[in-house]
């Protein structure tokens, strides 16, 4: 596993105690209850902390998957 | 603290322990506040897993009141009320959609403190034992008013009197805890706290430092610290600048004329912490007659008679601070020394671990400064009862007691003749200082449990339950609240859960007076007390032993039959009196 998506789980871990593991890679908003907007926006915080990066309100709607957040962060680490 | 951090505070916390649960009020999105408010809290906590639960969205007022109307429902510990000028109302807001006209500045005054007295009712309406704790609003007004930013309009000034008001009201009731908003200030700046997009977007209109910072704030508010004890003073370069057995008595100084102040601000501070109950020791080398002449100039600040005991010699301090800690009989981690030597620091420390060494910092202004406001921070308390005020002195005539009443062929005369008078209060329950000394007594102490206020105010209006609180005096002054007794009647067995008595009351025979006057009151046949081993608790484990037949080890439940606690109970001479209250529930 490549160390971006071991990092994410890692955040999807604390955003979601609830949530197995074996769920996360497959984790959306539709399919997870507790991913409200409360839990986006804390996901969002994590992610800064976690990536160092600062990520703009704006494109929350956009990361409302596992698989959106993996690819939009390969993305600005390919970029920094 | 980041976001991520406080999400694994959370996530480590302790799961097969007893909740702490707060209620966090707040009008905007609580969001990171809440991740906040509750790392901050769980850290101090090892023993408790804390959960936060949030009001209505929208309606703080509203939220508040719920919470005191549904209060036999709900098992708060604490309530959190982080103000923001929009529960006050909206129009002082960035979400709404309310207009701002000329004369919307005085309705909103107004209507501001038709809420004020909303949330200040409500508050007084929640039950005793919820601790609350309030902060004032801390992101900016909008600019509805009609004057520049660097002006103060009429209706600015009303605004922020009323929510001043409103908080004085609350903190001289003593039913809530306000954060110091100038403290705050200080360490999340005005201009770094309001995150205009987040108020927006999420409806959180504060930037993520100051969430981090304000709720660290309103956790201190609504678990204070426990406040240190005592402190243990140097003389030389500390107390006062100059080294005494060199310059003289009229060559050391504390004021400005001298380049002292700063010693003078340090004898100030002690004063002023003597006088609420801090007890001020000295630990120096010197030579004694000498300390004593410069402890008879009358331009000292600290007054002698606050100043109990003194040791003055040329040996090691660390012994100095073993006799100190022996008279005050506190243990080391309530204890502050203070020193300008960093070798004596040293010395301390390790001799004494828990100890908190302070530096006294020579002639640098800044960190005198941070040095006295740590000093303040340490040893402040919410407030001061009458037993923190005499405290020095009960010291004193513990000393005069012990003394007199050590020599074993007397102590029948003596016991006899020192005019003992004791007070059972069963209406005293839920004072503060009960509470206190039940979770701040180590020695005597039958189990250690400690409880918050609304643990306590749950275990005493179980039905069957009595609480009493016992006050003593005697020739020698008095001692003011010396134990608490809790416990409750099942038929012929009184149950006893809690009982502490201070190290202030030892070799009184007021413990065997507190067993007869419950036998007394209540009727039993025996007791059965829930004890538990303690490192600290050996004065209870001692007096156990010598009443039943083994010493007591480990957690147990001891029976004490009444028979048996006759055939061991000394003669008792103190005068009792029983002041009634709600003495049984139910």
């Amino acid at each position: 596993m490549d160390d971006t998506k071991k990092r994410l789980i890692g955040c999807f871990e604390l955003v979601f105690p609830d949530l197995p593991e074996s769920e996360i890679p497959s984790a959306s908003q539709a399919s997870v209850a507790a991913w409200d907007s409360v839990a986006a926006i804390t996901m969002v915080n994590v992610l800064e902390d976690e990536f160092h990066l600062e990520i703009d309100f704006d494109i929350l709607a956009d990361l409302d998957s596992f698989e959106r957040i993996l690819a939009y962060l390969e993305t600005e680490v390919r970029a920094a | 603290m980041t976001i991520t951090e406080a999400l694994k505070i959370g996530k480590t916390a302790p799961r097969e322990v007893p909740l702490f649960s707060v209620c966090l009020a707040c009008g905007f999105t609580p969001l990171h506040v809440r991740t906040f408010l509750t790392a901050h809290l769980q850290e101090l906590f090892h023993d408790r897993r804390v959960q936060v639960s949030t009001g209505l969205y929208g309606d703080l007022a509203g939220a508040i009141e719920n919470a005191a109307a549904e209060q036999t429902a709900e098992p708060w510990d604490g309530m959190v009320v982080a103000l923001e000028w929009p529960d006050l109302d909206p129009r002082l807001g960035y979400r709404g959609s309310g207009a701002w006209k000329l004369d919307t500045p005085a309705d909103v005054v107004n209507e501001a403190q038709a809420i004020l007295s909303r949330i200040g009712a409500a508050i007084l309406r929640l039950r005793s034992g919820i601790r609350v704790a309030v902060s004032l609003p801390t992101v900016p007004l909008p600019p509805l008013f009609h004057t520049p930013q660097w002006q103060a309009s009429q209706a600015e000034l009303l605004l922020q009197r009323d929510v001043l008001d409103f908080a004085y009201r609350m903190a001289e009731s003593g039913r809530a805890t306000i954060v110091n908003s100038l403290h705050l200030a200080e360490q999340s700046a005005p201009a770094a706290r309001f995150d205009l997009k987040s108020d927006l977007l999420a409806g959180l209109p504060y930037t993520i430092p100051h969430a981090d910072v304000l709720a660290r704030f309103l956790a201190r508010a609504l678990v204070p610290a426990l406040p240190k004890k005592g402190i243990i003073s140097d003389l030389d370069d500390t107390l006062w600048r100059g080294i005494v057995g060199e310059v003289g008595v009229e060559g050391i100084g504390w004021d400005l004329a001298g380049h002292a102040q700063l010693h003078g601000l340090y004898q100030k501070l002690l004063s002023s912490l003597a006088g609420e109950g801090v007890l001020i020791g000295i630990a120096s080398k010197n030579d004694p007659s000498v300390v004593s002449r410069a402890f008879a100039r009358s331009d000292l600040l600290l007054h002698p008679e606050l100043v109990f005991p003194m040791e003055v010699h040329w040996n090691a301090k660390s012994g100095s601070v073993q006799r100190i800690l022996e008279t005050w009989n506190i243990a080391a981690d309530s204890v502050i020394f203070v020193d300008d030597s960093p070798m004596e620091l040293s010395e301390v420390a390790t001799a004494h671990p828990g100890i908190e060494c302070i530096r006294f910092p020579g002639d640098d202004p800044v960190a005198a400064f941070a040095m006295l406001r740590r000093i303040r921070d340490l040893c402040g308390r919410e407030r001061i009862s009458r037993d923190d005020t005499i405290r020095v002195e009960s010291i004193r005539q513990g000393i005069a007691f012990r003394s007199q009443a050590k020599d074993e062929s007397s102590l029948e005369s003596f016991l006899q003749q020192v005019k003992a008078a004791i007070v059972f209060d069963e209406s005293a329950g839920l004072t503060s200082r009960v509470l206190e000394l039940v979770n701040k007594t180590n020695q005597f102490n039958l189990n250690g449990i400690r409880y918050t206020p609304a643990d306590w105010e749950r275990a005493i209006s179980k039905p069957g339950a009595l609480v009493l609180a016992v006050n003593y005096e005697d020739k020698f002054g008095p001692l003011g609240t010396i134990s608490v007794i809790h416990g409750n009647i099942a038929g012929i067995v009184l149950h006893i859960h809690t009982w502490v008595l201070s190290c202030r009351a030892f070799t009184r025979r007021i413990e065997y007076q507190c067993l007869k006057t419950l036998f007394e009151l209540s009727g039993a046949a025996a007791m059965e007390f829930d004890f538990r081993c303690t490192a600290k608790n050996g004065p209870v484990q001692d007096f156990f032993a010598g009443l039943l037949k083994d010493r007591p080890v480990n957690s147990s439940t001891l029976r004490l039959t009444r028979a048996q606690f006759e055939e061991k109970c000394p003669m008792l001479y103190q005068e009792v009196r029983v002041i009634r209250g709600a003495e049984v529930n139910g």
